[in-house]
């Protein structure tokens, strides 16, 4: 037949065959019932059709082909041209007989493995796109725990079984068909004050270049990839163009999604009172500032213009008080001396932001013969925050090919480019560039965040509300909204290559060898800039960075049966080589010129820029063989040794073995119900080194002063005596599928030990250091993954598939070194620490909390902290280290229904946490600015909560005195030093719930009958998608519980946390 | 077979090529960019400047010793005038500078001299051992019993036991003597490296007898035997006799080596301080001269000071005076003001020195004058006031000499402190906001009851709590 492709107007190709013949059946499944929507494809070509809603078909195809009939669920079916069509019968397949791609890219029977393995299918990820493709698979994997920063192009946490290592990388282990990709988290500064998240390495991937993800969990499945796959891998398979005669195709995905803030996620505001942190100013409500504006020589009334609070005096709508505002400070402005009325303003901050967009085109093209095939794809993502003026664009190009020299001699290699740039990401933590630590801490409600940002752009000044006084109108402690956003932005660029070269060749019919070189490499360039006039100190800093990762790998394997024994195996080596290097310079003193970024603009000389480069390898021999009987019995072992040049002579060799054995009961029992079942165990160690220069020890240079140079001891204590790290697991498994497969279960118990944690252990500073590197301890991390998945309805037209996750993760420390008490994993703003205690789950945050009585009550005091004058407190306790939450959760899972109905499908997907703590820094300043909208209102007595006690004001605090009375005088609450702000030295306050139930993701999908396009294309399919909608329920409030500082080990603290986003969009996929 | 078997070498071959030896290995475990051994005079250079910067700093993240005896006033953010120390961590700040910055090194660049072969290096180990003198007596006089026997020893112990603060004065004494008879006989000490004195050992040994001087003045309530044989011993050998003879710093005039007020006040161009209403009501009583050095901005033409610990809008009081914010403005960790008021306190207390108490107290009030720019007139004419003349002011000894030292101790915070805590004089302010009681210490950082919570809280209990109302030993008053 002849067929054009069209595609865009890069490609045009056309194409003529000769003889053709036209069949028609129809498609049904064994028990008879019709299948519609089955896909048949004349082999070879990308000739193909849909079967009807009663399972009919009718298609042309050339004499003497053959047609494949597939259709999701069943086994494929390829019958010869001259085959009887007229009834076909489809087989439905066995899921559990699916191949998996394990360790090193080795293609396994599932059947065989005696450990868990999960997988994701690419179209469920590419289907609802994001700007990092690792939010797409949250509570799709038991055991899987994806935790989104929230960021705008920010990081996810991807943490298989729970925290293994104290303080090292606990992020899984990316590899992408064999090649390892760093996951490193990509924050400037961090600690919680400041830095830009510039995401995670893997979010590079290319959703629309992924075929299949397989989570590997558990050090069993991972032995074979040494010291990095002790958190567990992600394996992930990419396209490959297809292998088959005339397989030429083309594959066009586009896709849109638009995002707006979600409310529930943001600060409520209050509309009642305006700025100061208590009325004691001057003026009317004594809540602003004077100065004789128009010179007539009375005072004016001003806004309280220094004040970055919200409880100052009450707005009287009624009979406002006219003020001399932030706005009339500028002379270019229309309110320029001019008094306006004090009220809230009619914005809030949440009304600042834009509606998101995130563009994904993609287009590849894909052909293949019986000597080789490859695959070309192009992605472009473009993509704007709800920040104004955030941006990333992202540029991915996928190569890949094999080619088969001879019968026994294969070449094949991929390579990908990804060049990202980035600009404006919002900051994180507590930093001036964050707007969401002004916005969630520090703000005056009578200022309108629109206006602000409407006025910088129209004269480009820092026009800010939050200027010294009438008559100086620089920015005291915040700039101007637009300008922030627009002039102090930082940029980022970056650009990827990974890739492998690959030589395969078979010296037999059962062994072969495998050389192979991976790479990754990276070259970034941050570029931060602040404008002169800015609050901070005007500056410009650039970092140039440099990673590259090369793995050479040699593996012989080899497979042979013996009648009912099955033998397979392999032995190789592996050699890794990592570097890294980067140079900052940054100017300094400020800038000359305003608006200029270049080091050249620096007020005083340049100092040195700081310089770092690091080189790492490990070298590793393994070998692994694995042995079946009468496909019923498998058992498999494997010995890996690496040596490492991050730890001493003495201890940077380490050996570690695994065994794994599994029984398919199935075979051996025979009940009805039983489709498949087995059984499987398995036991494994892997050995861990830690990052390059932590055993010699070195200077710190310091900046020369007048000639001298200057050096000081680094502030960790490197150590002479480390050695490896070691995960000790044990696993039982049990999969099983049932009543013809209706029903699926696959349960795994784990117990993960992790003993001489490499851990630079924080100790008193009286030591002269901050922290000495110690093999520190033991960590425990045992739990229970389930994953069910059960259709409750099958019919000819109409499935409905319930697929449920469940994770628990019990994280102990067991001990630590002796000596050691704790180990603190981080200290921060706000009198909070967070920890590892033995006894304790990782992630113990510790500060003041309250004291109860024995039924859990809190107990007053008269001495209020803040003056008896202030009425009762609430009872805090001596010390400041109680443990007051902890971060880890109790367990997480999720809940996926699927209904397909014809050619359409319907899916939505909860995500449920429950447990786990955060500690505020937004509500433990906030409430003490006065922002949110339960620090005004109401009390018991109906009279304003800021009203003073003597006039019936105040809050009655819900606790009681050490003699079980209840508090008859209320507190005042008219001022920061309120009793629920920082002020009452309370962290416990602050500790907020993180469990969380979201509907996670619903998807509608269409497969549009190709007659509609007339014949011109294979498939399409139109995806409508909704991501993140709404949070069913949370126990915190005003902030998304999932969202921390950035990935990495501490996420139980939350300082101007970033905005939930609802989005929404919709993908077209077609394939020629 | 032969193909087969130079590929399977081949493939093998790829790894064993790129392999190392262990040597090799170990080589790339070393950093090629920051230095295993250094001069350890650069160690030397390094803690002297971070000693002079943490005692000079304003930052409130660190230092919160001009809101302790009370010269400035805050604006918007009044936590640290009201004494709320641990929200910033500022007594952990504080304690990790001293101890990794300034101790730690120290102590290192000691190890070195002594076991080097420098023919200075007696001279240099004495050089050092004043500094670090110095920084033990100020860790004690902030926080009172801290390590001292067990600290800076992070290879064998991470849980220092706290030693008790009268017994490190003691030791202090020691070590302090024995660097005077080395500073004596050495031949030469450090001289480029030496920022403060270029190496001209004999000023050391001033500055070692006035650091002497100011120990042994500690005691005088405590010890009083001590303390007068170790503050006679102290002037028969010599200390400061004239503003030359400070140990001072002089920074420079460019980022990063100025004076870390600059940074914190005029670079930052944060305007979060004015005077206090406690330091400009007392010199206004006694019309100081020197108001117009320490501050600017007159209000309706007098200086005012914002009301200490309260809220204060930055336009409405007097500010620092730009002498103290020029980014080269020396720092100073012991001046001719403070030894001459020791020298006046000893001369009270009947110790045998020479000059009366009233030379002494005139030395000091005169030096201070005319070390901020005043002239010799308004040296006269101040002394002409009966309220300051020595004979004429009111109070007792200890009252009159607390006025003049505290106001000559305006730019070092932390000696105006130990005036107030010392002689319980002259009158502060309630911080208004909150009302608390003015600290006569740092609690320990909140950290300490995380990392060595065993010897913390026995060090609470030794010294009567944890609180910031404990007494110092030698604060018995």
């Amino acid at each position: 037949m002849k067929k054009i492709y069209f595609l865009l107007s890069f490609l045009l190709c056309v194409q003529f065959a000769l003889a053709q013949k036209t069949i028609s059946g129809s498609v049904a499944d064994d028990q008879g019932l019709p299948l519609p929507g089955a896909t048949l494809v004349e082999d070879g070509t990308d000739n193909g059709t849909l079967t009807d809603f009663d399972g009919n078909f009718t298609i042309t195809i050339a004499e003497d082909s053959s047609v494949t009939i597939s259709f999701i669920g069943y086994e494929s079916l390829t019958l010869n041209s001259d085959s009887d069509f007229s009834s076909i019968s489809l087989n439905q397949s066995n899921e559990l007989e699916e191949v998996i791609v394990t360790s090193l890219g080795i293609s396994r029977d599932k059947k065989s493995l005696g450990y868990s393995v999960s997988t994701v299918k690419g179209d469920d990820i590419a289907a609802v796109k994001d700007t990092n493709f690792l939010t797409s698979m949250q509570g799709k994997v038991a055991g899987l725990n994806i935790k989104s920063t929230g960021g705008f192009g920010g990081s996810a946490n991807v943490i298989i079984r729970g925290n293994s290592s104290l303080y090292g990388n606990n992020q899984a282990l990316f590899i992408v068909d064999g090649t390892p990709i760093t996951n490193e988290i990509n924050n400037s500064n961090g600690g919680g004050r400041g830095g830009y998240d510039f995401g995670n390495g893997a979010m590079d991937i290319n959703p629309d270049d992924i075929d299949t993800v397989s989570v590997l969990k558990g050090a069993a499945a991972t032995a074979l990839y040494g010291s990095r796959g002790s958190n567990g891998v992600i394996v992930i398979t990419t396209k490959k163009g297809s292998g088959t005669e005339d397989g030429f195709g083309v594959t066009i995905n586009s896709s849109f999604t638009s995002g707006n803030i979600n409310l529930d996620t943001a600060p409520k505001y209050q509309n009642e009172y305006g700025g100061g942190y208590g009325a004691y100013y001057d003026g009317p409500g004594a809540g602003f500032f004077l100065y004789d504006v128009d010179g007539n020589g009375t005072d004016d009334i001003t806004s309280p213009f220094t004040e970055d609070a919200s409880f100052g005096t009450r707005f009287n709508p009624a009979n406002p008080d006219l003020a001399y505002q932030w706005d009339s400070q500028w002379p270019q402005l229309a309110n320029y001396k001019k008094a306006t009325p004090y009220l809230a303003a009619p914005n809030t901050p949440n009304d600042l932001y834009q509606t998101a967009s995130t563009f994904i085109n993609s287009v590849s093209i894909q052909d293949g013969n019986e000597n080789g095939n490859f695959r070309i794809g192009f992605t472009n993502l473009d993509s704007e925050g709800i920040v104004p003026n955030s941006k990333l664009k992202r540029n991915t190009i996928s190569f890949n090919s094999s080619y088969n020299i001879t019968d026994r001699f294969k070449a094949s290699a991929s390579v990908n480019l990804i060049k990202t740039d980035g600009k404006g990401r919002n900051g994180t933590g507590y930093d001036s560039r964050n707007l969401l630590q002004s916005h969630r801490q520090w703000w005056q409600v009578n200022v309108d965040p629109v206006e602000q940002i409407r006025v910088y752009q129209e004269h480009k000044e820092n026009m800010t509300w939050n200027s010294y006084s009438w008559d100086d109108t620089d920015p005291i402690y915040f700039d101007n909204i637009g300008w922030t956003l627009f002039e102090n932005f930082e940029t980022d660029t970056k650009t990827r290559y990974y890739g492998n070269a690959n030589l395969f060749y078979e010296f037999n019919d059962w062994i072969n060898v495998l050389a192979q070189v991976s790479f990754d490499t990276s070259d970034s360039l941050i570029e931060e800039r602040i404008n002169v006039g800015s609050v901070d100190v005007s500056n410009y800093s650039r970092i140039n960075r440099t990673r590259s990762e090369f793995n050479y790998n040699v593996r012989v394997n080899f497979k042979k049966n013996f009648n009912e024994i099955s033998l397979n195996g392999n032995i190789g080596a592996n050699l890794r080589e990592q570097n890294y290097s980067s140079i900052g310079a940054s100017t300094n003193g400020g800038l000359n010129i305003r608006g200029l970024y270049t080091l050249a603009n620096s007020a005083n000389a340049p100092l040195a820029p700081s310089e770092y480069t690091a080189q790492n390898m490990v070298d590793g021999v393994f070998a692994n063989v694995s042995a079946g009987y009468d496909n019923t019995y498998f058992l498999e072992a494997s010995l890996r040794r690496d040596r490492s040049s991050t730890l001493p002579i003495t201890g940077n060799k380490f050996v570690y073995p695994s065994v794994s054995g599994t029984m398919v009961f199935s075979e051996i029992i025979n009940l009805d119900f039983l489709t498949f079942g087995k059984i499987r165990a398995n036991y494994a160690e892997v050995g861990n080194d830690t990052n390059p220069y932590n055993v010699f020890s070195s200077y710190n240079l310091g900046d020369p002063f007048d000639g001298n140079g200057l050096a000081s001891n680094p502030s960790a204590f490197n150590n002479l005596g480390l050695k490896a790290e070691i995960t000790k697991s044990t696993e039982f498994g049990i999969e099983a599928s049932l009543f013809d497969s209706r029903v699926t279960l696959d349960a795994s118990y784990y117990n993960q030990r992790t003993e001489d944690l490499l851990t630079p252990v924080d100790v008193s500073t009286a030591t002269g250091v901050a922290a000495k590197w110690l093999n520190a301890g033991s960590i425990e991390n045992k739990g229970i993954e389930l994953m069910l998945s059960v259709i409750p309805i099958r019919t000819q037209d109409f499935s409905w598939n319930i697929s449920g996750t469940w994770s628990n993760n019990k994280s102990e420390v067991l001990e630590l070194a002796e000596g050691l008490e704790t180990l603190q994993l981080g200290a921060f703003q706000g009198g909070v620490s967070i920890h590892a205690v033995p006894g304790e789950a990782y992630g113990a945050i510790r500060g003041r909390g309250f004291q109860r009585n024995s039924a859990g009550v809190k107990l007053l005091t008269d001495e209020n902290p803040n003056g008896a004058s202030y009425g009762p407190a609430f009872l805090r306790t001596d010390l400041n280290n109680e443990i007051i939450g902890n971060q880890t959760p109790d367990w997480n899972a999720g809940i996926r229904n699927m209904f397909n109905y014809k050619n359409i499908s319907f899916s939505f997907l909860i995500d449920i946490q429950e447990g786990g703590d955060f500690f505020s820094l937004d509500t433990y300043y906030g409430f003490a600015t006065g922002i949110y909208d339960r620090s005004a209102g109401l009390n018991e007595l109906d009279n304003p909560i800021r009203d003073r006690v003597a006039n019936g004001g105040g809050v009655l605090l819900d606790g009681v005195y050490a003699d079980g009375s209840r508090p008859t005088a209320r507190t005042e609450h008219h001022n920061y030093r309120n009793p629920y702000g920082y002020k009452t030295g309370i962290q416990e306050q602050h500790v907020w719930d993180a469990s969380y139930v979201k509907l996670r993701e619903i998807r509608l999908s269409y497969g549009i009958p190709t007659s509609v396009f007339g014949g011109l294309v294979n498939s399409a399919t139109l995806s409508v998608i909704g991501k993140n909608l709404w949070i069913i329920s949370k126990n915190s409030p005003y902030s998304d519980p999932e969202f921390g500082l950035s990935a990495g080990n501490i996420t139980g603290y939350q300082s101007g946390a970033p905005l939930g986003v609802k989005e929404i969009g919709a993908s077209l996929k077609l394939q020629f | 077979m032969k193909t087969n078997y130079k590929i399977l070498f081949a493939c093998f071959s790829l790894i064993f090529v790129a392999c190392q030896t262990d040597i090799e290995y170990e080589t790339l475990n070393r950093n090629p960019k920051d230095p295993s051994v250094v001069p350890y005079a650069t160690l030397f250079t390094s803690a002297s400047k971070s000693l002079v910067d943490e005692m000079v700093t304003t930052n409130y993240n660190t230092s919160i010793y001009k809101f302790l005896a009370q010269y400035w006033a805050q604006t918007t953010y009044t936590d640290e005038s009201n004494y709320e120390v641990q929200n910033r961590n500022i007594s952990r700040n504080h304690w990790s500078e001293m101890y990794t910055d300034v101790l730690f090194d120290f102590k290192d660049a000691k190890e070195r001299a002594i076991n080097g072969t420098s023919v200075n290096k007696v001279g240099e180990e004495a050089q050092i051992t004043v500094l670090e003198v110095y920084a033990w007596q100020n860790l004690v006089d902030t926080f009172g019993n801290v390590p001292y026997t067990e600290a800076l020893n992070p290879k064998e112990n991470i849980l220092p036991a706290y030693d008790d603060a009268a017994t490190i004065y003691t030791d202090l004494m020691i070590r302090l003597d024995t660097a005077i008879s080395q500073l004596g006989s050495a031949p030469g000490g450090f001289t480029k490296a030496d920022l403060i004195y270029g190496g001209d050992l004999a000023a050391w040994s001033k500055f070692a007898n006035s650091l002497k001087l100011r120990l042994a003045m500690r005691l005088s309530d405590v010890n009083p035997s001590v303390s007068k044989a170790a503050a006679e011993q102290a002037v028969a050998a010599g200390v400061f006799t004239s503003n030359a003879d400070n140990t001072t710093l002089q920074y420079l005039g460019a980022p990063p080596n100025t004076n870390p007020i600059w940074v914190s006040i005029v670079q930052s161009g944060r305007k979060d301080y004015v005077a206090s209403n406690t330091m400009i009501d007392h010199m206004n009583a006694l019309s100081d001269p020197r108001l117009d050095n320490f501050f600017k901005d007159k209000v309706n033409g007098a200086y005012l000071g914002g009301p200490y610990g309260a809220t204060n809008t930055y336009g409405k009081y007097s500010h620092i005076n730009a002498q103290i914010l020029a980014p080269d403005f020396e720092g100073t960790l012991i001046d001719f003001v403070e030894v001459s008021f020791l020298q006046a306190e000893a001369a009270e207390r009947g110790y045998s020195i020479t000059g009366t108490a009233e030379q002494h107290y005139n030395n000091g009030i005169e030096s201070s004058i005319l070390y901020w720019g005043g002239s010799a007139s308004d040296v006269t004419s101040y002394m002409a006031n009966p309220d300051v003349a020595y004979t004429t002011a009111s109070g007792d000894w200890k009252e009159k000499i607390a006025m003049q030292f505290w106001i000559g101790m305006y730019n070092r915070g932390c000696e105006g402190w130990n005036v107030w805590r010392k002689f319980d004089s002259p009158q502060l302010n309630i911080p208004v906001a909150s009302q608390r009681p003015i600290p006569t210490r740092y609690t320990y950082p909140i950290v300490e009851q995380n990392l060595n919570e065993a010897n913390r809280s026995s060090a609470a209990s030794a010294i009567g709590g944890d609180e910031q109302t404990t007494k110092i030993f030698w604060d018995v008053n």
